[in-house]
């Protein structure tokens, strides 16, 4: 058992080395090299249970906007993309521990992430919408006074919310969910009056039980999806913003849209 | 009906690790516990006093903080920092956590054990190791059953706290089917599955304590 560790130990700091060598190498000669470079894998962090940007089929296998998305840039890149389930609240200390390189699941581009969080320019834009029971007397924002809304904890549904100082202010109470789920069951149940979700997210649940919830008109404010990676990792960011772009241009993001969504949502 | 079936792959397989998760915290927390009890009951002053201090340490701080100090936050502490990955990291924190409790189980069996007992064996000309093995131990074993009873089945619902590594635990896996299909069947299917785990091991340790019961007469 030692034996095999400290062999496996033995080929790792071997590999490591080597890799370190070979960039070297590289590194003097970018010119000489314009076919794409292979790249090392890359580790895309996601929340596994976020329909329909990443989640599990029926076969338990992960699916999704986002998934189809980072694959097709992984194959443009010539590196194998591995998904790694991450815990939303966790995300940042997911990405600067280094457990995951990229975080691509619908993620915000904020102000309060943009501090730790390098971001690729938008591809998706989302509103917050809100979203009640059918038989709500709700009918917009103004009506949320002394009322008990729900969000995703960590989502930018908290932010969206409290930067809309004169509602959050009126408000009775901001409770926060583990998931949306929770949160739409707990509008069902009626302990809760309003539910500030992303608006992908939302009618993707709202589609699932036809008749049950209604989306109001107002909404609290638009914002944009853009793929996260280490601050200090531009030359990770420049690939797949190059990858992006790209897919933009020869309309396999739209075509992928579609797929999902039933009609190309993507932000040019 | 049918619907249960089709979820039964995505919750066998979280069963899988809730089970693996288990069973490796089980198998190497219970020597360990048995190693604390020991030195906390030395004569030692300064051994005893800190596995106290470790004890103190475990069962004054939850088991989810543990785990999360272990994945995120050792990697960034100097010199002993290493960076385990997420199944490891749960692992050792459930050993390190439960240790401490069993640790406090076998100590009270162990000190349950009447003074008699051990004069009796050192007449008899047994060392400190063979009184223990012998004459201590197996009496022990009998007393702390039901105890230990309590501390595996906590331990099995506790398997879903790894969730925060976003392992796929039998938890994990129904509630990301409760999220995708947006119904509450897949926690009751999971409530069962963990309702026939509790049930192998209760059974298990009815059985063990008739075993243990000819210590009676």
């Amino acid at each position: 058992m030692k034996k095999t560790t400290s062999v496996l130990i033995a080929a790792l700091v071997a590999g490591v080395l080597l890799s370190a060598c070979g960039k070297k190498e590289e590194a003097p000669a970018p010119a000489a090299a314009p076919a794409p470079a292979a790249m090392k894998g890359i580790v895309v962090g996601l929340d596994d249970n976020f329909p329909p940007m990443g989640f599990k089929d029926e076969k338990n296998e992960l699916v999704g906007f986002d998934i189809d998305l980072a694959k097709e840039a992984g194959k443009r890149l010539g590196a194998e993309v591995t998904f790694k389930p991450i815990d939303w609240s966790a995300k940042e200390a997911e990405l600067s521990g280094k457990r995951v390189d990229v975080l691509w699941n619908g993620l915000t581009i904020t102000e309060e992430r943009k501090a730790n969080i390098l971001f690729t320019t938008p591809y998706l834009e989302n509103r917050q919408i809100i979203i009640v029971l059918e038989k709500s007397p709700l009918k917009a924002k103004a009506d949320l006074a002394g009322k008990v809304v729900g969000v995703q904890d960590g989502s930018s549904a908290v932010e969206a919310v409290t930067k809309d100082e004169a509602t959050a202010k009126s408000i009775k109470e901001l409770k926060k969910f583990g998931d949306n789920v929770t949160a739409l069951m707990d509008l069902s149940a009626g302990r809760l009056d309003a539910l500030v979700v992303d608006e992908v997210v939302g009618r993707y649940y709202a589609a699932k039980k036809a008749g049950e919830y209604r989306v109001l008109e107002e909404n609290f404010g638009t914002e944009d999806y853009g793929v996260g990676t280490r601050k200090d990792d531009t030359e990770l960011m420049g690939k797949i913003q190059k990858a992006m772009d790209d897919m933009k241009a020869d309309g396999t993001a739209a075509t992928i849209s579609t797929k999902w969504f039933g009609k190309d949502i993507i932000k040019k | 009906m049918n619907y249960v079936f089709d979820i039964m792959g995505p919750l066998l397989e979280g069963t899988a690790v809730t089970i693996q998760v288990f069973l490796i915290t089980l198998v190497l927390a219970v020597p360990f516990g048995l190693c604390l009890a020991l030195l906390r009951i030395s004569r030692f002053k300064v051994l005893s006093g800190l596995v106290n201090g470790y004890i103190w340490l475990m069962r004054g701080t939850p088991l989810m903080l543990q785990m999360l100090f272990i994945y995120f936050a050792l990697p960034f502490v100097p010199v002993i920092g290493i960076r385990l990955p997420d199944f490891p990291s749960a692992i050792v924190a459930f050993v390190l956590n439960y240790a401490a409790y069993f640790a406090e189980i076998f100590r009270a069996g162990i000190q349950s054990i009447d003074r008699g007992q051990y004069e009796g064996a050192r007449v008899l000309g047994m060392t400190y190791p063979q009184t223990m093995r012998r004459i201590v131990l197996p009496q022990v074993i009998k007393r702390i059953l039901p105890p230990m009873s309590n501390e595996t089945i906590t331990l099995v619902k506790d398997t879903s706290l790894i969730y925060v590594l976003a392992m796929n635990d039998l938890l994990r896996a129904a509630r990301g089917i409760v999220q995708r299909d947006f119904t509450t069947t897949p926690f009751v299917v999971a409530a069962a599955f963990y309702l026939i785990m509790t049930l192998v091991l209760t059974l298990g340790f009815q059985r063990l304590e008739k075993k243990y019961a000819v210590y009676d007469e």
